[in-house]
């Protein structure tokens, strides 16, 4: 099985050449053969792709030892499920699987675009399968999940096979990180589609918004799955590490944040193009930006140029990514840059305080925040340029420039939407922002003689209170004049507003699942931790609960040992939880892993971890966290699903008993 | 308003919020910074490597950690020379840091004059886990 994904993989590089090839032809000579040829090919690139996948399945599943991929990252103990996911746990398996999502993402687009687009769409084939080139050439000659290993036996190279594999990362072994490097992976893929058409628009000179409203929903769906990807990131990280957090400004974890933060900016500042046809260098920018801080983030989790914790193995991929970068850097600047007069502006900003203004504010923050990002996850390379020794800047650091750029875009989710285009004039200021400025300045006072004295947590929850009577007000506007109009109550007029104009209020809800998020990172503010001593038996209190030690004790399994203490939580007197915080010791790894025990609540949770025992064994040390609000980050995750797909559907058109004509005209105006 | 106005106006703001993120990231430069170094490197910083924070990156000496409580001592390698650290900080220990493993280590902290380590942070990732070392073979591509 090892030979045969070997051959695909020989196979696919030269058909991934090929197909580019014939797609660059079909764009320069319009040669209808030629875009047969380049369609077909990426359909062809798909399949084989596929197939390596299912052989590299197979190889798992089977247990094949002699294959260095599924020694390295499963075992015959491993459960089956857990098999099938080592494909993305491990360098060379999740850099295939890379290669297979932009592969089925390119066959998706041609099928889409299958009759339309004719223009474009070679350009689009040869970005995409270029990428694609360089993923397959980096499978085949650098990370190859389909070496195995040999022997030398009289003179003749044969595999062999040890007896068992080395295991999955045990720390691997979790539901969230069963889906989050699949989900983060089709979301930094996901920006290729609008770099490709940015690419190809550049190159034929339909520089229109067709090419910008062809890739919306791609740009949507890619932002949508790197926000999710993250937040399960951090949730996976606050499960199952054990210290009490789930963001700690490590560079993989930056990474992941780069592109995000550009594309963020992107599907903000793109409705000014579509409007107003303004911005067109930065917008191209952006997405040829967030393209390439995908690529960059793939390159900075494996490389190894910076130091993180993450178990990422180093490989020798590093070099090759470099090239790749950089050439995709030039090229696109220069492509930029010979259609700069194509991409002038049709209109100017008119005033300070309007939509395009506070768009344009918002772009600022986002690459600010990008920079300073870069820079800070960059500064021991920069410094080292420099100054020839390695300086780093941990996590107060990046708090200190990004809680003010983070709280600065919460005012403008609240500000922004309800500037007028063009000018807003003071009279419809005070009546937009009146009432809810004079009740966040109650509501700031009323948290400050409660006894909150943190400067930005104050700040934090008065502009989410804000933001929200802001963007609740919106609602309620709207759906009172709906419900006057058609006569519906006023949930069916609120739910009816929201499908009629997905893009708006599928934003707004975008923006309460945001305010929602960052009132769960201001708890963060209020957190506090304790060490304690128990044994079976004994009790402490801590934070307004007691916890009582029922025992302090150990199990096994063929897996692993367990050593656990099972706790009873009270709070006023009545129980409220059982907790069983543990560590367990894996035979097959060898590894010990921290088993988390926390009791959530809306207002905070309490995360235990057992850190260690007396030396006579006796007494579990436990650490304990408090966490305020940090179900409200996971919350808002859920809400910000729910907005980016209501974004995502098309709007709602009612049926009413309209006359033929009037009807048809309606029709065009949801076209226009 | 006039064209020209209009366009310093925004220069102004523009200028405004940059100024602010650059004097933001200089101040936290200020709070936050160490020296990113391994034990060798440190050893031959002289005076200076007193003077400033530090990160020290090194692998777990096998068999030298001594856990008394939550107090921990261990010692760490590179290039054969050792650097004895103290560990102060409150948080739980990573999992993969633990005695019976050859562990890359990366502690972030102040050496003390004694030339103890004083680590408020640990960080630890098992340095062999993924990389090939299935003995008597040789990792061969077909």
């Amino acid at each position: 099985m090892s030979e045969f994904g070997h051959i695909l993989l020989t196979f696919l590089f030269p058909l991934t050449l090929f197909t580019a090839v014939t797609a660059f032809l079909a764009g320069r000579n319009h040669r209808e053969s030629m875009y047969q040829a380049a369609r077909n090919g990426t359909y062809a690139i798909w399949i084989v792709t596929t197939l390596a996948i299912l052989a590299l399945e197979a190889l798992m599943l089977q247990g094949d030892f002699s294959n260095a991929f599924v020694y390295g990252n499963t075992n015959r103990a491993l459960p089956g499920f857990y098999k099938i996911v080592a494909l993305w746990a491990g360098h060379d398996g999740s850099l295939l699987f890379w290669t297979w999502i932009i592969t089925s993402f390119s066959a998706l687009v041609v099928y889409q675009n299958r009759n339309k687009n004719r223009e474009l769409m070679p350009y689009v084939i040869l970005t995409m399968i270029g990428t694609t080139v360089f993923f397959t050439a980096l499978n085949l000659f650098i990370a190859n999940p389909f070496d195995t290993w040999m022997q030398n036996i009289n003179g003749v190279m044969t595999p062999v096979a040890a007896a068992d594999g080395r295991g999955l990362n045990p720390l691997l072994q979790h539901p969230a990180m069963i889906i989050h490097p699949p989900i983060l992976y089709i979301g930094y893929v996901g920006t290729v589609v609008p770099f490709a058409f940015a690419i190809a628009a550049l190159l034929t000179g339909r520089l229109g918004s067709s090419w910008i409203k062809i890739t919306r929903r791609w740009a949507l769906v890619s932002w949508g799955f790197l926000s999710v990807g993250i937040l399960l990131g951090g949730k996976w990280a606050y499960v199952e590490l054990g210290w009490g957090g789930y963001w700690a400004w490590d560079p993989v974890e930056n990474a992941s944040l780069l592109p995000w933060l550009t594309s963020t900016a992107y599907v903000h500042s793109v409705m000014i193009q579509e409007r107003k046809g303004m911005l067109k260098v930065w917008n191209m920018s952006l997405v040829i930006g967030t393209y390439l801080l995908a690529i960059f983030g793939t390159f900075l989790t494996r490389s190894g140029i910076v130091s993180s914790v993450h178990a990422f193995a180093e490989s020798g991929i590093g070099p090759a990514f470099a090239a790749f970068i950089v050439f995709a850097i030039i090229t696109s600047i220069g492509l930029i840059f010979w259609r700069r007069k194509e991409l002038s502006s049709e209109e100017h900003f008119e005033s300070l305080v309007s939509r395009e203004s506070g768009f344009m504010f918002n772009n600022l923050l986002f690459v600010l925040a990008t920079i300073a990002v870069l820079w800070g996850t960059l500064f021991p390379v920069i410094s080292e340029a420099f100054t020839g020794e390695q300086i780093t800047v941990g996590p107060p650091w990046f708090n200190t420039i990004m809680i003010p750029i983070g709280l600065a875009l919460l005012l403008l989710t609240g500000v922004g939407p309800l500037l007028a285009w063009r000018r807003t004039s003071i009279e419809s200021l005070r009546k937009s922002f009146g009432y809810p400025f004079i009740a966040s300045v109650v509501v700031l006072l009323g948290m400050f003689f409660f006894g909150i004295r943190d400067g930005w947590a104050l700040g934090s929850f008065t502009i989410s209170f804000f933001v929200l009577w802001i963007i609740v007000a919106e609602f309620l506007q709207g759906a009172r004049i709906r419900s006057k109009n058609a006569q519906e109550n006023i949930l069916t007029a609120m739910a009816m507003l929201t499908m009629k104009n997905t893009r708006r209020y599928g934003g707004y809800i975008i923006h309460i699942a945001v305010v929602v998020i960052f009132m769960g990172f201001t708890g963060a503010a209020f957190n506090t931790e304790t060490r304690q001593e128990v044994a079976t038996g004994g009790s402490f209190n801590f934070a307004g609960y007691t916890f009582k030690c029922i025992e302090k004790g150990h199990s096994t399994n063929d897996n692993f040992r367990t050593d656990f203490v099972d706790l009873q939580l009270f709070k006023d007197g009545r129980k409220v939880d059982d907790l069983r915080p543990a560590k367990r010791m894996y035979f097959a790894s060898k590894q010990p892993t921290t088993e988390v025990a926390i009791y959530s609540t809306l207002r905070e949770d309490i995360y235990v971890v057992t850190v260690g025992e007396s030396e006579d064994g006796k007494m579990a040390i436990l650490q304990i966290y408090r966490n305020p609000l940090v179900m409200w980050v996971w919350l808002g995750s859920l809400i910000l699903i729910v907005g980016t797909i209501l974004v995502l559907i098309p709007n709602y058109r009612e049926k009413k008993r309209k006359p033929a004509a009037q009807q048809t005209h309606a029709r065009h105006e949801v076209h226009a | 308003m006039s064209g020209k106005n209009k366009k310093i106006k925004f220069i102004v703001g523009i200028g405004i919020i940059i100024t602010a993120v650059v004097a933001l990231a200089l101040s936290g430069f200020k709070k936050d910074y160490a020296y990113f170094k391994t034990v060798t490197e440190v050893y031959t910083m002289g005076s200076r490597a007193y003077d400033h924070p530090l990160k020290v990156k090194g692998d777990l000496v096998k068999g030298t950690v001594v856990k008394k409580g939550s107090e921990l001592n261990f010692q760490i390698i590179e290039s054969g020379q050792t650097m004895d650290v103290h560990y102060i900080g409150t948080d739980p220990i990573p999992d993969t840091f633990n005695n019976d493993m050859e562990a890359e280590v990366v502690v972030s902290g102040r050496l003390a004059a004694d030339n103890v380590f004083k680590a408020e942070r640990i960080q630890a990732k098992c340095a062999s886990k993924y990389e090939a070392d299935y003995s008597g073979n040789t990792q061969a591509s077909l």
